[in-house]
């Protein structure tokens, strides 16, 4: 068995996409030559994306091999020494309002501290009598934990992130925060309240900027945002994908699903009718010393594996009678959004992953199957539909009725797990037809 | 290279010579040996056409408005009413030293093995084939097992990776060659030459896999052939002895030698014993080999087909269904509990077998997945068919509130349950570079129950157990963006 599946790994994949994600180039050191294909400064009209290279496993004497390397760390050096800037027409400045999102202050300078003592006052009652109203009575609709406003936003990067108030300013969460000041997209100044008037020239309000450091230090650990999350959000922004917070992200709510309840009806009635054979099996009392499948005539072995069925499986369709409640880590805090899927910041679409963030140095152990149970509840019904679903059987089961993405955080290393409820039971492999013989094309080798 | 052999004249005799030297009569006989015949294979969708040791008696259709078709119904109850069919009754016997189950009977190890791949060969990978292989040995039988496709496919790979070696081996020299003459031609055109003839190699050395050494040795047969007809063969074999150094690249003197073991043991033994001995050797020759069977296939075949009766280790009694569960939960631990030991509903037999059944009751065929670090393999079908799709991972879940009711419990469940995230990828790692899905098999225990009235009802204790499957794989973000 296993001298021909260790074969198996060299072969053409088999019969569907079978898991060939695991050659990760992001694990290789890389041939920068492909660097110098690409046009610095970016030209738009070439959109092709470079080649990799092959391989050298080791070094030969030629000189060809060292002029390759050569060629590789001179494009790399090159690419480094590009100079990168920031056109001041894209600076977008940003201030930091350490107590939350408030109302703006007013335009006389001398005035604002007093102002802006005020409405955090104003706003911090409203935070005891209301926990998370979106409209208070400054009228700022905007989530709590924003702690970043730009009052001039412009740039594509508004277009999935922050959330505007009536001023027309963008509030922006910690994490949007870090992540546009990490990409060198934001300048984020301190208000005046915290370095007190800094004008000594006084021509301009303009607050100190912030450093990467300050940045860090203020906003991660902000309104639930650990270090963990942090680094699961800026990955997968920086590849291109849009991150919203899931409504678990605090640790009192917990996402609720509507699922619609019209195949669960008959397929309760399935269950039902399982059940009662079950039933029916073990009143005639066949189960209590078996043989299972009873003694006498057996018609067909599709009988014979119905009347062996007796192990009850869950089956994620029914709904579970009492819910269960998601444990912290296992909970999912992430809605995330392919780059191709239309995504609008008023009316988030249904998103293409759920994710929830794990950290393994805190959560040493995988889930237990009340805490994945309950994390898959959580998320809807997803059920594996589809024509080439209809077709192979391999591809639903592995596909599963829900599924929700683990983010499985090792000091800064993340390993996204992606985890399916099968449901192998309501598959019955013995009532699928065997393949028909095949004609060319690729045949499994004989095995034993 | 090995393509364009006409731009690199000098090596590609040598790779031609290289090539052929290790089927020399095959290419004299065949005019072309462009593709091997693949060997005959045993027509296995008829071996195991029953895909459980049970026989079904179908009825004829009944057609309605076929009166004969109502007769002919009829008349099956009644040949099946007058002499019932025999269902066969397979027999084994359970080791208590070993806590493992037997059987020696021929009959029964093939048909246990062709209908429903139970049980695995004590002398073989799997299957149990010690009789063929070793009368193919002794030269009485030319069948090719399961074991000879492996070394033959080994055999294979490695020349061809000794083929690459050389391959690129030569590639290196030529463009040292090639610089070392651009550095004596002086400073003329010394770059331009150089990295035009570097440029054309290069690609072909970096292209070369695999395949395309399979094909540059294809073409090499093809070329030494035509070398053979057109040169006398005194100049074919002095071209053969240069070649021989260009084989011992990077691990040949191992590898030289152990292929040379195997090709011994498999061709020259037929020809000193083929004539001679022949009938004495087969009167001789006695399966030694037996069929073990795992416990859970035991009770398997036992409790749920029915079809398996268990021996007692003196082979006279047999063991009850009932005390054959007993027995192998017992077995589940070792050194094996005493009988008076209260057994626990979560001991590994019980929750091993609570999986082994559901899948087999699905139809999947359900083997021991030890080899990858898994509890058990899927395979649709059968293992002689497909590689199996579905590497399954057993954990005991302890959801029911009976375990969390005192803290010896809770800390008896949560060591139970507990595994690392370093455990999860390496068995994921490793399923994925073998391409299994892995499914991760959570089973409820149940609480403990009333234990005498559970021993007795088998189908009742089973019930209990719940199994929920998941699929976990890597998620790759970089992939999944579309």
């Amino acid at each position: 068995m296993a001298d021909t599946d260790e074969a198996a790994a060299h072969l053409p994949a088999s019969q569907d996409s079978a898991p060939q994600i695991e050659t990760d180039l992001s694990d290789e050191t890389q041939d920068f030559r492909f660097l110098n294909n690409l046009a610095f400064p970016s030209d738009s009209s070439q959109t092709s994306l470079p080649r990799r290279g092959e391989k050298d496993f080791e070094p030969n004497p030629t000189n060809y091999q060292a002029d390759i390397l050569d060629a590789s760390r001179h494009a790399m050096h090159n690419a480094l020494s590009h100079p990168r800037l920031h056109h001041p027409k894209h600076r977008v400045i940003a201030y930091y309002a350490p107590d939350g999102p408030a109302p703006p202050p007013a335009i006389d300078v001398t005035e604002e501290k007093d102002e802006k003592e005020t409405a955090t006052n104003d706003n911090n009652e409203h935070n005891l009598t209301k926990e998370r109203s979106p409209e208070t009575g400054t009228g700022i609709s905007v989530p709590e934990d924003s702690c970043v406003y730009v009052p001039n936003p412009k740039g594509q990067y508004f277009k999935s992130m922050g959330r505007a108030d009536r001023w027309n300013r963008v509030w922006l969460l910690p994490e949007e925060a870090l992540y546009l000041i990490e990409r060198g997209s934001l300048d984020i100044r301190w208000p005046v309240s915290v370095t007190g008037p800094t004008a000594e020239e006084g021509e301009e309000d303009l607050g100190i900027p912030m450093s990467l450091q300050a940045a860090y230090a203020c906003f991660t650990g902000r309104g639930g945002l650990s270090v963990e999350r942090f680094s699961v959000y800026t990955g997968l922004r920086r590849l291109g994908y849009t991150v919203i917070r899931a409504p678990g992200w605090d640790d009192e709510s917990d996402e609720v699903q509507d699922e619609d309840s019209a195949p669960q009806q008959g397929l309760g009635i399935f269950g039902r009718f399982l059940h009662w054979l079950h039933n029916w099996n073990k009143s005639t009392g066949i189960t209590t010393t078996g043989p299972v499948v009873g003694l006498g005539l057996h018609r067909s072995y599709n009988d014979i594996y119905r009347k062996l069925a007796i192990i009850p499986y869950h089956d994620p369709v029914t709904r579970q009678s009492p819910r269960r409640k998601t444990t912290p880590p296992f909970r999912v805090v992430f809605h995330v959004y392919k780059p191709s899927t239309v995504f609008r910041k008023s009316a988030p679409p249904t998103p293409d992953f759920r994710i929830a963030v794990v950290n393994s140095r805190t959560q040493t152990t995988m889930p237990t199957q009340a805490q994945l149970g309950a994390l898959l509840e959580s998320t809807p019904l997803d059920p594996p539909r589809g024509e080439k679903m209809d077709r192979m059987m391999y591809m639903r089961l592995r596909h599963g009725y829900r599924n929700v993405i683990l983010a499985v955080v090792d000091q800064g290393v993340v390993s996204f797990l992606r985890i399916g409820d099968a449901a192998f039971g309501k598959e019955k492999v013995y009532a699928e037809k065997p393949p028909g013989p095949k004609k060319g094309g690729f045949r499994p080798r004989p095995k034993k | 290279m090995a393509s364009h052999p006409t731009s690199t004249p000098s090596p590609a005799p040598e790779v031609a010579e290289a090539a052929s030297k290790n089927k020399p009569t095959q290419d004299n006989v065949c005019p072309a040996p462009v593709r091997r015949p693949r060997p005959q294979r045993p027509n296995y969708r008829h071996i195991h056409r029953f895909p459980l040791p049970l026989a079904v008696h179908p009825l004829p259709p009944l057609i309605p408005h076929n009166p004969l078709s109502i007769i002919s119904v009829v008349l099956s109850y009644l040949t099946y009413l007058i002499s019932p069919p025999h269902q066969e009754l397979y027999s084994a016997y359970f080791d208590s030293n070993t806590s493992s189950v037997h059987i020696t009977d021929d009959k029964t190890i093939r048909a246990l093995w062709e209908m429903g791949f139970f049980g695995k060969g004590s002398l073989s990978r799997s299957e149990p084939s010690w009789l063929e292989r070793e009368k193919k040995r002794r030269g009485q039988f030319g069948g090719k097992t399961s074991e000879d496709v492996t070394r033959e496919r080994r055999t294979e790979r490695r020349e061809l990776k000794l083929e690459r070696a050389r391959m690129e081996k030569l590639v290196i020299e030529q463009r040292l060659q090639a610089e070392a003459a651009a550095n004596e031609n002086g400073n003329a055109s010394p770059d331009l030459e150089a990295d035009s003839t570097s440029n054309g190699t290069a690609t072909t050395a970096e292209k070369f896999s695999l395949r395309k050494a399979r094909e540059a040795r294809m073409l090499g047969s093809q070329q030494s052939e035509e070398q053979n007809s057109v040169a006398d063969p005194g100049n074919a074999s002095s071209g053969r002895k240069v070649s021989t150094p260009g084989k011992t690249v990077r691990f040949s003197p191992v590898v030289q030698e152990k292929q040379f073991i195997s090709d011994s043991t498999v061709l020259q033994l037929p020809e000193s014993l083929v004539d001679g001995h022949k009938a004495d050797e087969e009167s001789l020759l006695k399966n030694e080999e037996h069929l073990q069977l795992s416990n859970e296939e035991a009770l398997f075949l036992a409790y749920g087909l029915g079809a398996l009766q268990v021996y007692d280790s003196d082979r006279k009694t047999t063991i009850p269904t009932s005390s054959l569960l007993t027995l192998f939960r017992q077995h589940s631990y070792f050194p094996p509990r005493s009988p008076a030991a209260n057994l626990d509903p979560d001991d590994p037999f019980l929750v091993s077998y609570a999986v082994y059944h559901h899948y087999r009751s699905l139809g999947w065929i359900v083997r021991s997945g030890v080899k990858f670090g898994v509890e058990y393999l899927l395979y649709n079908r059968g293992p002689v068919f497909s590689h199996a799709e579905f590497a399954l991972v057993v954990i005991p879940s302890y959801d029911h509130p009976y375990w969390s009711e005192t803290e010896e419990r809770r800390t008896h469940a949560e060591e139970k349950q507990a595994r690392s995230w370093w455990w999860l990828h390496c068995v994921n790692r490793v399923q994925a570079q073998v391409r299994k899905s892995l499914v991760i098999c959570y089973v409820e225990v149940p609480p403990p129950g009333d234990a005498q009235a559970l021993e007795n009802d088998i189908g009742a204790l089973l019930c209990r157990y719940k199994v929920r499957d998941v699929t976990i794989k890597r998620w790759v973000p970089n992939r999944s963006r579309d």
